[in-house]
């Protein structure tokens, strides 16, 4: 990103498209200028602006790890007029990037520690970028465990991710659907009842959930009913974004900016911003 | 020197698919010759076009726009185009008011036989926007202009009386009966300083002694009924108000039995602006009403104006001083001035009489200041498509977000047009506008168009319908327009 | 050491003659029923009939503006391949802001702690623009500056300093920015005015009684509170495009003639319903409770907290411009009672 113009985008190629369920779909990304692609660094729970130009920009966690960066991956659901015209793109067609922005999970307080992951839906994106981190340096955590879940069959995110991470001997992965299809062997179940009936202890654990807001609501509850406090529970924000540098003023949870001062946040972080919540 | 006549200009047209595209089709295949500066959009039906239409290709550059449709009485749909003759026509006279030439638009009848009429319309129509030139020169020949003093408004007169203690003090009275069938009533309270009142929202008895009546109250209360859906209302009209409550109950904006009406005759309002002016703005210690002046006290000192002078500009002519509708009367219903008075439209034909780069200049200058702030808009009570207001949606993408002339220009024609018909002239648009921009001015001379069109006065009788909203299958006042 | 200088009457259509030949000069200018800050026209004198209508924050920061311009180009050799080639400009003309209040010198200050060296367009025209800044000689209907850590004669972000004696201007430079724009200028000694002015800034000052005492902050107050004191709020933008402090951008792209565009930022506000509405429809501020709360709670908490100041220079616009005079001050006086 120029340093000096933090609204000036780099230009990038769109270089692979992966169609995830019928409303996502991942794109792999490469900045044109391959200096600064070979020098780009970020950390995993940092996010990007991506630009269609004529359209406008929005903002997407950079889903693939910083271990792994052959491309950068984002993952966008369709929801609105960029996120429509993002799905319109083809593979060689030119974005803007604007990246890394925002803060990244806090993996250093996290190492030797059980991990715990509960997703829903889109939400695996930003898990995914610190699951993959976190295989990529096994050794320095503890046991891991991922509850995802969606809607149905058909809207699981990254379902060759899924594969691999069934198959490892070192990931514990439990899928869930709302509804489940006929013939395929997911459990039925919405994802925080799921967390209530696996029950997991919070010793010594971290949960990091993300997800639509209405599983955050019922997996923060159950996640205090199993008795992790709020410095164990770790989440990333979406809202609104326009500038992506803490300046454009709408971002805002009481005085933090979620794309400055987030988008990870620990709950107990949350719960002291001051007028609002 | 380039030679005008050779260069290829922009006109846009609009053409009904029906008859007036049949009838380009028809000019083709006969092989007829005719310039190429106008360029087709093809629409179903003339009653299709947005008078916006016109004004966005002529904002966003066009030298001239041409809008056809099927001739009246034989509208593929029956009756679009009586709908397209009101509104184009209304457009017709509202564009030259801004400034610009209404010779660069013309809308007229060709049906799908007529190639030869059509290769005439284009042709003679092409031939009058080359005369007019470039639509840049227009521009130019406003920037070029020296302003002349702006019109002022009629000045003094009126009889403007203060309300007497016993009045406020039955309107008190009349607010607390209310409360016993309504879940609120919006009324006015002391404001932030002496000179100011605002609204307040009496839920309970011990509210209403912070009522007060002045000449100071000349907000409508009117634009909170859409906002406070759900609830049974009570408010206090003075009668330019009542004419508000008219008119949303015309458009099914609100129910007759959701809103409850406290009239109060009203003899005018002073302009609080103009009052706060006069003091050169001056943090205000005191106000005090009397006989025909008010006497403000600032820091420098007392000074005495005649409410002649800072009587608001719409009052001078007002003819409904009397609530129109009201379900109780607080007061003695005030007559209606006799006599001839002044016409509430002599702005309007003073602005007509300037030459038109010179009404141009005009509204570039007093439009210049919009900030876009859409104070005009938010003040308004018949704007309630909140945030689906065509001024910021992206989906459709009327707008940009920026504020050059053709912008903010585009922007106070949408409020124009879209309350064309509707506008009970309330002033509040005016009174909103942080800029001081006479957003009346826009608006009253649609609504003298609605007058002299078709004798229409908007927020007088429920059962009425805006007269773009519906036709007359042969209109006494619309005469066919001819190209030279 | 700060030099005095002194303006007679008859000398001040001259200085701003010389002013406007050197740099753009915005100064509070009558234009049809209002007074506003616009660029002074030849042979023209600032307007001090009465208090400006906008800030003169459109100088420094404008109100739209292109961040940068996308051309699309097809490669002639592959018509397939797009290419697309950004330019921004971060280009400032030399400004002077010309009477100026305390109030709007001090909007800047609080502008410049979020934007200077971060947003480059910004900074180029901050460091491009001079403010003369006329102090004032006693309140307008809505001032509570005091209240706020200013005053009407506050130095605060200016770089001259100019008070009325009604038989003259006395001119005191504050910056070398200040002292540049004053060279050459046919200016007086001040020294003998000196006295006179010190007691007209003092009086003004004395004239304005704090509401609230600056540093005070509010206590947080029930929903209840902010739907009733909201209840009017009309929802539109005035307030912060009028406030000297307000910042909140919005970045749309828009379409050019043929295969270009444009980027471009404007001011946006959190007043409006749909500031923080997201693509799924959810909007964590829907109602006009919360964005009252949010806005109030910005200007004299969160930002406050980070920078020790509120992000308010008690200008009144806010209140006085209100269609329904909406009062800042006296929701900030009521919850800092209640706190204390």
């Amino acid at each position: 990103m120029a340093a000096s113009n933090p609204y000036l985008p780099d230009l990038a190629t769109v270089i692979e498209i992966i169609d995830e369920t019928p409303n996502i779909k991942s794109f792999k990304v490469l900045l044109n200028d391959r200096e600064k692609m070979g020098s780009f660094t970020f950390e995993p729970g940092q996010v990007a602006q991506l630009s269609v130009f004529g359209v406008g920009e929005s903002t997407f966690v950079i889903n693939s790890p910083p271990t792994r960066k052959e491309y950068l991956q984002l993952s966008v659901m369709k929801a609105g007029e960029v996120t429509g015209a993002i799905h319109e793109l083809a593979a060689g067609d030119q974005v803007g990037l604007r990246a890394p922005l925002g803060n990244w999970f806090p993996y250093e307080q996290m190492k030797g520690k059980k991990i715990l992951f509960i997703g829903g839906g889109i939400g695996l994106a930003p898990l995914r970028t610190l699951i993959l981190f976190m295989l990529d340096n096994r050794a320095d955590y503890g046991p891991i465990s991922i509850i995802y879940g969606a809607r149905s069959y058909p809207d699981l995110c990254y379902k060759a991710d899924l594969e691999d991470w069934s198959k490892r001997g070192d990931v514990n992965l439990i899928l869930t659907v709302d509804a489940g299809s006929p013939g395929a062997p997911i459990r039925e179940g919405f994802v925080p009842a799921v967390l209530a009936d696996v029950a997991p202890k919070p010793d010594d654990t971290i949960a990091i959930t993300c997800g639509p807001p209405i599983m955050i609501k019922y997996v923060l509850e159950n996640l205090a009913k199993l008795g992790f406090t709020d410095e164990q529970i770790v989440t990333t924000l979406e809202a609104r974004m326009k500038c992506g540098i803490g300046l454009c003023g709408r971002c805002n949870i009481g005085g933090s900016y979620i794309c400055k001062d987030g988008p990870v946040f620990s709950l107990a972080q949350l719960k002291a911003l001051r007028f609002e919540m | 020197m380039q030679d005008v006549k050779s260069e290829t200009l922009r006109i846009v047209g609009f053409l009904c698919n029906w008859c007036s595209y049949g009838g380009a089709d028809t000019a083709g295949v006969s092989r007829f010759r005719q310039p190429t500066d106008l360029r087709i959009i093809r629409v179903p039906c003339s009653g299709r076009v947005d008078p916006l239409f016109v004004a966005r290709a002529l904002l966003s550059g066009a030298d001239g726009v041409l809008v056809s449709g099927c001739h009246p009485r034989d509208c593929h749909y029956s009756d679009g185009n009586f709908y397209a003759r009101r509104r184009l026509e209304m457009l017709k006279r509202f564009l030259p008011f801004l400034g610009i030439d209404s010779r660069r638009f013309h809308y007229t009848w060709v049906s799908a036989s007529e190639g030869q009429r059509w290769q005439q319309t284009v042709t003679q129509f092409t031939k009058q926007i080359h005369e007019l030139g470039p639509a840049s020169k227009e521009a130019e020949n406003a920037a070029a202009v020296a302003l002349s003093a702006t019109p002022a408004a009629a000045g003094g007169g009126a009889a403007l009386t203060v309300p007497s203690k016993e009045q406020v003090e039955a309107l008190k009275k009349a607010v607390i009966d209310a409360l016993s069938k309504v879940d609120v009533v919006v009324g006015w309270k002391q404001g932030f300083d002496p000179l100011h009142v605002e609204p307040c929202f009496i839920e309970k008895p011990e509210q209403a002694g912070q009522l007060v009546f002045s000449p100071l109250c000349e907000q409508s209360l009117a634009p909170y009924l859409t906002r406070l859906k759900g609830k049974k209302v009570g408010i206090i009209v003075k009668g330019c108000d009542s004419r508000t409550v008219v008119q949303l109950l015309q458009e099914g904006l609100i129910a007759r039995d959701s809103v409850y009406v406290i009239g109060v005759p009203c003899t005018g309002t002073v302009s609080v602006k103009k009052a706060a002016a006069a003091v050169g703005g001056e943090k205000v210690v005191s106000v005090s009403f009397e006989g025909d002046a008010v006497k403000v006290t600032t820091a420098s000192g007392e000074k005495r104006i005649p409410l002649a002078d800072i009587l608001r500009d719409k009052c001078e002519p007002c003819r409904y001083p009397a609530p129109l509708v009201h379900d109780v009367l607080v007061g003695e219903p005030a007559k209606a001035p006799a006599g001839e008075g002044p016409s509430g439209y002599d702005d309007i034909a003073a602005i007509e009489a300037m030459p038109l780069a010179e009404r141009r200049a005009y509204w570039e200058r007093e439009l210049g200041r919009c900030i876009r702030c859409y104070g005009c808009r938010n003040a308004c009570p018949l704007c309630v498509c909140e945030e689906s207001c065509i001024a910021e949606t992206r989906d459709p993408h009327w707008m940009t977000q920026e504020v050059t002339p053709a912008e903010k220009k585009m922007f106070h024609l949408v409020h124009a047009i879209h309350t064309a018909g509707r506008c009970t002239e309330c002033g509040e648009c005016e009174r909103a506008c942080p800029m001081g921009i006479p957003l009346m001015k826009l608006k009253k001379k649609i609504n003298k168009d609605m007058l002299d069109l078709f004798n229409y006065v908007a927020g007088t009788d429920p059962d009425e319908k805006p007269p773009l909203y519906t036709f007359k299958v042969d209109e006494e006042r619309i005469e066919e327009h001819k190209l030279a | 050491m700060r030099k005095a200088a002194y303006i007679p009457k008859e000398g001040w259509k001259d200085f701003v003659a010389a002013l406007a030949g050197r740099a753009e000069v915005y100064a509070p200018c009558r234009d049809g029923d209002a007074v506003t800050f616009r660029k002074i026209g030849a042979g023209q004198e600032p307007c001090l009939d009465e208090p400006a209508a906008g800030a003169p924050k459109g100088v420094i920061y404008p109100q739209s503006h292109t961040l940068f311009t996308f051309d699309f180009r097809k490669d002639p050799a592959e018509p397939d391949k797009m290419e697309v080639e950004l330019n921004a400009s971060t280009e400032a003309p030399e400004a002077i802001i010309l009477c100026g209040r305390p109030c709007d010198a001090r909007g800047f200050a609080v502008i410049d702690r979020v934007f200077l060296g971060i947003d480059p367009y910004y900074t180029a025209r901050r460091e491009q623009t001079t403010l003369i800044t006329l102090t004032c000689n006693g309140p307008y209907a809505g001032c509570f500056c005091t209240s706020v850590g200013g005053g009407p004669a506050d130095e605060t972000g200016s770089d001259v300093l100019l008070t009325d004696l009604s038989h003259g201007y006395y001119v005191e430079a504050l910056t070398e920015k200040g002292a540049k724009v004053l060279e050459n200028a046919a200016l007086k000694d001040g020294a003998p005015y000196e006295k006179e002015a010190q007691e007209k800034r003092a009086a003004a000052t004395q004239a304005i009684r704090p509401v609230f005492s600056p540093g005070a902050r509010p206590a947080e107050a029930p929903d209840a509170y902010w739907e009733e004191v909201s209840q009017k709020c009309l929802g539109c933008g005035a307030c912060t495009y009028l406030c000297p402090t307000c910042y909140c951008f919005n970045i749309t792209d828009e379409q050019s003639v043929g295969a270009a565009g444009r980027r471009i930022r404007s001011w946006d506000s959190c007043m409006f319903a749909h500031f923080t509405k997201e693509a799924s429809g959810h909007n964590p501020r829907a109602q006009k409770s919360k964005r009252l709360q949010n806005r109030v709670a910005h200007k004299f908490i969160h930002y406050p907290e980070k920078y020790g100041e509120p992000a308010c220079t008690g200008c009144g616009r806010c209140i006085r411009l209100c269609p329904v005079s909406m009062e800042i001050s006296g929701i900030v006086a009521t919850l800092t009672a209640a706190g204390t």
